[in-house]
Formats: structure tokens, C-alpha cells, sequence
């Protein structure tokens, strides 16, 4: 065994040895070495005169410059959208979600309250304003107005709420009008923003993945806020205040409003189906209060 | 035998022609979901979900009546009927295509790409006018 090992090591030696010897035979002469410089200065010259090395160099700056735009191409494809396009996209993910709790995919009759709408906005002169209305087979919502992309809103009403109380086109439309003030005071996305959705909208999330919890909570805040929640007396206030003032040069909606909110306060007050209506949007009979004239105490 | 083959040839030519089918053109899919529907009416089944930026084949048929604002379709194997409002001849600029890797983690389900779709059938849809 001992043998053995001695005898490898001898082998193992002797072919060092000799490849030392080899590698000192192909070591270059300084002459040689001199004389490559000099065939490769003479050759870099014959290059340049033939504008090859230019041409190399342009064309490692124009593969710079397309690596640099597939780059940036490629950044672009790992945005969150900005705050202004996810309102619409949520929205509307918001209302998929739900579709079996507000049972809106139903097939229902011309009620014409597209039309009625826009003839009271175009009235009050609201233009280019663009709108969906989606009506609900279920009184689990009464109404609500959602954000959606810009210059647009998407209007819930429940459709049970409103062959209750024998609503008109009119009257309809004057509901609708209060949720559009409700959306443009920007209530609604004051209720729902997170921290997480405004520092994230418009951000780059290259090299991670999308946060699934910023869509998450802003969801989790529409259930509330749709709900739950609803508008606070100051709010309601207010826009019971702004539907006073541009109702007042048109006397004949000025009354079908003050009319409607009587017949509403009237109504959830016998109805125990929509007993929570007063939570959400407190209230008709405060309502009512706002916009009558004051007494005077003689 | 040859002459047997061509005159079959022949009929079976007469026999697609016969359809009186005409393609009008390649539009777009506009909304973010949809459904190429079974008959010309918002409620009538889906034979199928496409998405925003989808390419449709706009058909004319002496054959086949459909409501002024419906168009009849084919996409894929599927011929069906799809809104005009919902058509455009330009290519649209799609919010899925501008983000493409947020809104692959959405992970919709089918059930939801249904919804969406049946969504943009039943928004009653309004703009008040310029100025």
C-alpha cells in the first residue's frame, strides 16, 4: 500500500517537473512580445483607416441605447395605476364582489331615469359630465354614489326602495342629484383612502410583487362606508344646503325636493325594512328642517 | 372520377357562399369586460367573456336581424351579438394594458370576469351635454 502512494508521488513529481520545464520553453522572448505590439499597433491603424473600430463603438452606444429603452419599457410595465385610475377600477371590483349581496344583474323594464337625469344636470347646467346608473333588485342598499374615472360616477338605487315610495323620474333624478354633490364634496374618497393607497397609487413595485392589502383595505372601507357608516350630519348639512341653493332658481324642483323629503322621512319611519337608511344618511326629517323657511318670532 | 370530384368541389363552394356572410370590418372591444351575447338583447346569455382591447369581427347577414345598437360578431368560433357603444375601430387604450403586472395580481376567478362583464350590461349609461 505504502509502495504504492511512494510510487503515484514519484509519477505525480516527475510530470510537475516536467511541465515546469515545458512552460518554461513556451515563455515568450521579450523580442516576440515587442514585435505582437507592434503587429497589433500596425493592425489597430489598418482598423481605423477602415472606420471599424468607429462602427464597434456606435454600435455598443445604439445596443446601450436599446437596452436602456427596454429598461424603461419594462420599468413601465410595474406601476400601480395613480390614484385617479384606481377609483373607477375599484369601484367596479367593489361591485363584482357583490354582485349576489345587491343583486343588481337583473333584467328590468325602460325606466327612462338616464334620460330624466341628464335633463335635470343639463338644467342646473352641469355639462360633460358622464354617468352609470345601476339599479338594484334589493333594499339590503338604497343608494350610493361610487367614484369612477375622471369626469365620471357610477349612481346605485335600489329599485324596491323606489316602487315603495311610488318615486317619479323626477324624484328619482333629484336622489341622484344629492349623491352626485355627495361625490364631488369627495366625501366618499375622504371615508376610504388608506395611508397605503396614497403612498403606493402611481409607484413602481419592479423587483417585488403588487401589495395585495392596499386593494384589500380600500375594499374592507367600501363595505363600511356603502354599508355600515353612511354620512355624518355636517355632511348631510352641507349638501342639503348646495341642493338649496341650485334648486332655488327652479322653484318647480326646488318644491318636488322639499316634497320627496317628506315622503322619505315619512316612509323609514313606518318601514322597519329600511330602518338604517337614517344611520346612513341622517336625516330626512333634519332635511326638511334645513330647508324650511325660519319662523319668525313676532 | 375526376370530373365527379370537381363538380362536388363546385357544390360545396355554392354552399359557404350561399351564408351571404360579410365581414365590415376588425373593431376593438372598448369596456374592461364583456360578453359577445347569444341574441341582440343586454339579458340574453353569454357565449363567451372578452376583454378590453379584444379584436371582433363585425359581420353583415341578410339572415340575421339585430336592434340598430347591437352589431353582430364573431369572435373565435362564436358568433354572437355585442353593443356598438362598445366597439371601437381604434385599438383602446386599455387600463390592463397600461399595467399589466398589477392587474395580473388581481387573479380574477371566472366567476368574477362574468360579473365584470354582466357589469357593463347593466349600467345605464348617461353624458349631459356640452356647453
Amino acid at each position: 500500500m505504502i509502495n504504492t502512494f511512494t510510487g503515484k508521488l514519484a509519477l505525480l513529481s516527475f510530470s510537475f517537473f516536467m511541465a515546469s520545464g515545458g512552460w518554461a520553453q513556451t515563455e515568450k522572448l521579450q523580442e516576440e512580445k515587442e514585435l505582437e505590439v507592434v503587429n497589433f499597433q500596425s493592425i489597430k491603424k489598418v482598423l481605423q483607416k477602415d472606420g471599424l473600430s468607429e462602427s464597434a463603438v456606435q454600435k455598443r452606444k445604439t445596443t446601450d441605447i436599446l437596452k436602456k429603452e427596454q429598461g424603461v419599457i419594462e420599468r413601465k410595465r410595474y406601476f400601480y395605476p395613480t390614484e385617479a385610475e384606481l377609483w373607477g377600477l375599484v369601484s367596479e371590483y367593489w361591485l363584482v364582489r357583490n354582485a349576489q349581496l345587491l343583486v343588481w344583474d337583473f333584467v328590468k323594464p325602460d325606466y327612462g331615469i338616464e334620460d330624466s337625469f341628464r335633463t335635470i344636470m343639463e338644467k342646473l347646467g352641469f355639462f360633460q359630465k358622464k354617468y352609470k346608473i345601476l339599479l338594484l333588485n334589493s333594499p339590503a342598499l338604497v343608494r350610493a354614489s361610487l367614484p369612477s374615472d375622471e369626469n365620471e360616477m357610477i349612481l346605485l338605487l335600489s329599485v324596491p326602495f323606489i316602487r315603495s315610495l311610488d318615486l317619479s323620474k323626477l324624484e328619482i333624478s333629484l336622489l341622484l342629484l344629492e349623491d352626485y354633490f355627495r361625490l364631488e364634496a369627495e366625501y366618499f374618497k375622504k371615508a376610504v383612502r388608506t395611508p397605503k393607497m396614497s403612498k403606493l397609487a402611481g409607484t413602481n413595485f419592479q423587483g417585488s410583487k403588487p401589495d395585495p392589502t392596499m386593494l384589500e383595505e380600500v375594499l374592507k372601507n367600501y363595505d363600511q362606508q356603502v354599508m355600515r357608516k353612511g354620512y355624518t350630519f355636517q355632511q348631510q348639512f352641507e349638501v342639503t344646503k348646495k341642493m338649496d341653493s341650485y334648486l332655488k332658481a327652479h322653484p318647480e324642483l326646488w318644491n318636488a325636493y322639499f316634497r320627496l323629503l317628506g315622503k322619505i322621512d315619512k316612509f323609514i319611519k313606518v318601514n322597519v325594512q329600511y330602518k338604517d337608511y337614517v344611520r346612513m344618511y341622517p336625516s330626512p326629517e333634519m332635511q326638511v328642517k334645513w330647508l324650511s323657511p325660519e319662523e319668525k318670532v313676532l | 372520377m375526376w370530373f365527379l370530384l370537381v363538380f362536388f368541389s363546385a357544390l360545396t363552394f355554392a354552399d359557404t357562399r350561399s351564408s351571404d356572410e360579410k365581414v365590415v370590418g376588425v373593431f376593438y372591444f372598448k369596456p374592461l369586460f364583456g360578453h359577445v351575447h347569444q341574441s341582440s338583447s343586454r339579458a340574453s346569455a353569454s357565449m363567451t367573456t372578452i376583454q378590453c382591447s379584444h379584436p371582433v369581427k363585425v359581420i353583415e347577414s341578410s339572415k340575421v336581424s339585430a336592434a340598430a345598437e347591437w352589431a353582430y360578431v364573431q369572435v373565435a368560433d362564436h358568433k354572437g351579438f355585442i353593443l356598438k357603444d362598445f366597439l371601437s375601430e381604434k385599438r383602446p387604450d386599455c387600463i390592463m394594458g397600461r399595467y399589466p403586472k398589477f392587474f395580473d395580481a388581481f387573479n380574477l376567478d371566472l366567476s368574477e370576469l362574468y360579473y365584470w362583464g354582466r357589469l357593463n350590461d347593466q349600467y345605464l349609461y348617461g353624458e349631459t351635454r356640452a356647453p
